[in-house]
């Protein structure tokens, strides 16, 4: 990489004691960086509702009250974003009475962060409520501003997606997504949609917004899989 | 003089200058003084005065009277793209 | 208009002064220096050594805060931010003899030359006063004498960058006046240079807002030409406001610095 050599400039840390438990590239945060693509969304609580569209049956759609209502679990997970940032604690899966999971989470900006609390209700809770189309193999996330992004559906089921309200036992925080933002712990970061409205079926993958300009289509921290040809 | 309370996405926000370099080496030349005319609403601003967000995996660059996306920049290891399907138009001078 | 082809090159630290507790301004000397616009800011970029994961690489927009009629040189005025990257390596770690990779100078729209005239009003917040200083330094070596006014909100007495100048430029030129405004702790005394100083005047102790706004604007009116510069809050509200005072929106630019240090 070409660029004068700065002395003494040490960089991020990636601290030996954790290597292992960080996916390749990413460098450990004990805060919670906040990453927007645009200006915090101010849907009233009244006005929000959460849709599961395309090919389904019939379409679903529960307003705040109805989505507060459905079985909730709670999920501490370590957190990756591709800008290259990890939080991390110690992850292990464990199930207690109202089901927790603990994992971690990546952004692509490359941040890790662990032992990341939630409160939610898991994709596979949603998919009750409707019948998807078989031919249905893929997902496009929306959000309140714009944002989407897409998932093979099989990555969504089995605990492995989940629509959180409640980060460290508070109300999700406005500029951390709140009402509500999808969670995806086992991709990268930009796959769990803040300002979440809905979850569209679809037959064939389809690009989201960054997708759709350089970043992998499907995300996974562990392959590196930051940019499209990674 | 501190940040207030309001909302930290809009206090996180810069404007085309931050991003001036960049565009600048995309473009070959100074673009904050382009006027990009809005898809969504036909306003016109400065590339200079548009809203944009850099905390994300790429560079958001947003119309100040409505908000809608006007541009997006993503620079990987290999490439750079630009998308601006959001600007009807750039104008910028005959001669930079 | 001269464009220059943006390339990197390796600067030389030549001196480091500190202004506040929290700012520092380094001189730099470039090989390939150009005479800049007043307004316009450098690229400045750092390189961990290969060591590092993958060559680690981070790079940040620093405002010019010189004149360009200062010949060869550039200084830079830089805010140590508690948990920041870049910051604190330039305070803590570059001494002079250091090189510094930067590229510029960069911008076209947050920018003032003496032939843009005035009257013109400088609205600072915090650090937003940086490229502002450009303009007062340039307009100082090119003797206008344009009315000029600059508006600067600060916490503190003692987080005022470059307190001295601005009392000396507006001690000696008539046509200049600073006004300041303190957002915490009001000094004691604090006397600022206007034109009919009331005694013992300690400054504003408040946040910007439409009165004080009024006040400063009022012998320029609807003809100013404002430079806001600082935290984005600050300059949204500002902006807003002068808008509202039906301000001409294209008499007004403005320079984002994102959230303000700690």
């Amino acid at each position: 990489m070409a660029g004068l050599i700065s002395r003494g400039f040490l960089g991020r840390r990636r601290p030996a004691e954790v290597e292992s438990r960080l996916p390749p590239g990413q460098y450990l945060v004990t805060d919670f960086p906040v990453l927007s693509a645009g200006p915090t969304p101010h849907t009233p609580l009244d006005k929000w509702s959460f849709t599961m569209e395309g090919l389904v049956r019939s379409p679903k759609t529960w307003s705040w009250a109805e989505f507060q209502k459905l079985p909730t679990e709670t999920f501490t997970v370590d957190i990756s974003c591709v800008t290259k940032w990890t939080k991390w604690s110690w992850a292990e899966f464990q199930k207690l009475p109202t089901e927790t999971f603990t994992v971690d989470i990546s952004c692509v900006t490359k941040w890790t962060k662990l032992d990341t609390k939630w409160l939610g209700v898991t994709v596979d809770t949603l998919l009750q409520a409707v019948q998807v189309d078989p031919a249905a193999h893929y997902v496009m996330a929306f959000s309140d501003g714009g944002y989407t992004t897409n998932l093979p559906l099989d990555e969504m089921v089995q605990g492995q997606a989940f629509v959180a309200f409640q980060f460290d036992d508070k109300p999700l925080a406005p500029e951390h997504g709140g009402p509500a933002r999808l969670v995806v712990p086992h991709l990268y970061f930009w796959k769990s949609a803040k300002w979440i409205r809905g979850l569209r079926f679809m037959e064939r993958d389809q690009p989201g917004f960054w997708e759709s300009l350089g970043y992998h289509i499907h995300g996974d921290p562990w392959k590196e899989e930051r940019y499209s040809g990674d | 003089m501190e940040t207030d309370e309001g909302d930290m996405n809009t206090a996180l926000m810069v404007d085309g200058n931050a991003v001036a370099g960049q565009l600048q080496q995309i473009f070959g030349r100074d673009m904050t003084m382009a006027m990009a005319r809005c898809a969504a609403c036909a306003r016109e601003a400065e590339m200079g005065a548009l809203m944009v967000f850099t905390q994300a995996p790429g560079v958001v660059l947003r119309c100040p009277a409505c908000q809608a996306v006007i541009a997006r920049i993503v620079e990987t290891p290999s490439a750079i793209y630009l998308e601006a399907r959001g600007a009807a138009f750039l104008r910028m001078a005959a001669q930079p | 208009m001269e464009q220059p082809v943006l390339q990197w090159q390796a600067g030389t630290v030549t001196a480091i002064r500190p202004e506040t507790l929290k700012t520092k301004s380094f001189t730099l000397a470039l090989p390939k220096w150009m005479a800049h616009r007043p307004g316009q800011h450098y690229d400045v970029r750092l390189t961990a050594p290969v060591t590092a994961p993958d060559g680690y690489q981070t790079q940040r927009s620093y405002s010019i805060a010189s004149a360009p009629e200062r010949m060869g040189e550039l200084e830079l005025t830089v805010e140590r931010i508690e948990d920041g990257e870049v910051s604190p390596y330039l305070h803590d770690v570059l001494v002079p003899g250091d090189q510094l990779e930067v590229r510029g100078p960069i911008g076209g729209y947050f920018v003032w030359e003496v032939s843009l005239g005035g009257p013109l009003l400088l609205i600072a917040g915090g650090s937003g006063v940086v490229p502002l200083m450009a303009m007062l330094r340039h307009r100082a070596a090119q003797h206008a004498t344009m009315p000029t006014r600059m508006l600067y909100s600060s916490r503190t007495a003692d987080d005022v960058i470059y307190r001295d100048e601005l009392d000396a430029l507006a001690a000696s030129d008539r046509t200049f006046e600073v006004f300041f405004s303190f957002t915490r702790q009001p000094p004691e005394v604090f006397f600022t240079f206007t034109r009919q100083p009331p005694t013992g005047w300690t400054g504003y102790r408040r946040r910007i807002d439409a009165a004080m706004l009024g006040e400063v604007i009022k012998p320029f009116d609807k003809r100013a030409r404002v430079y806001l510069c600082g935290p984005t809050l600050l300059v949204e509200a500002v902006a807003n406001t002068l808008v509202q005072m039906e301000l001409p929106t294209e008499q007004i630019r403005t320079e984002r610095f994102g959230p303000s240090g700690a």
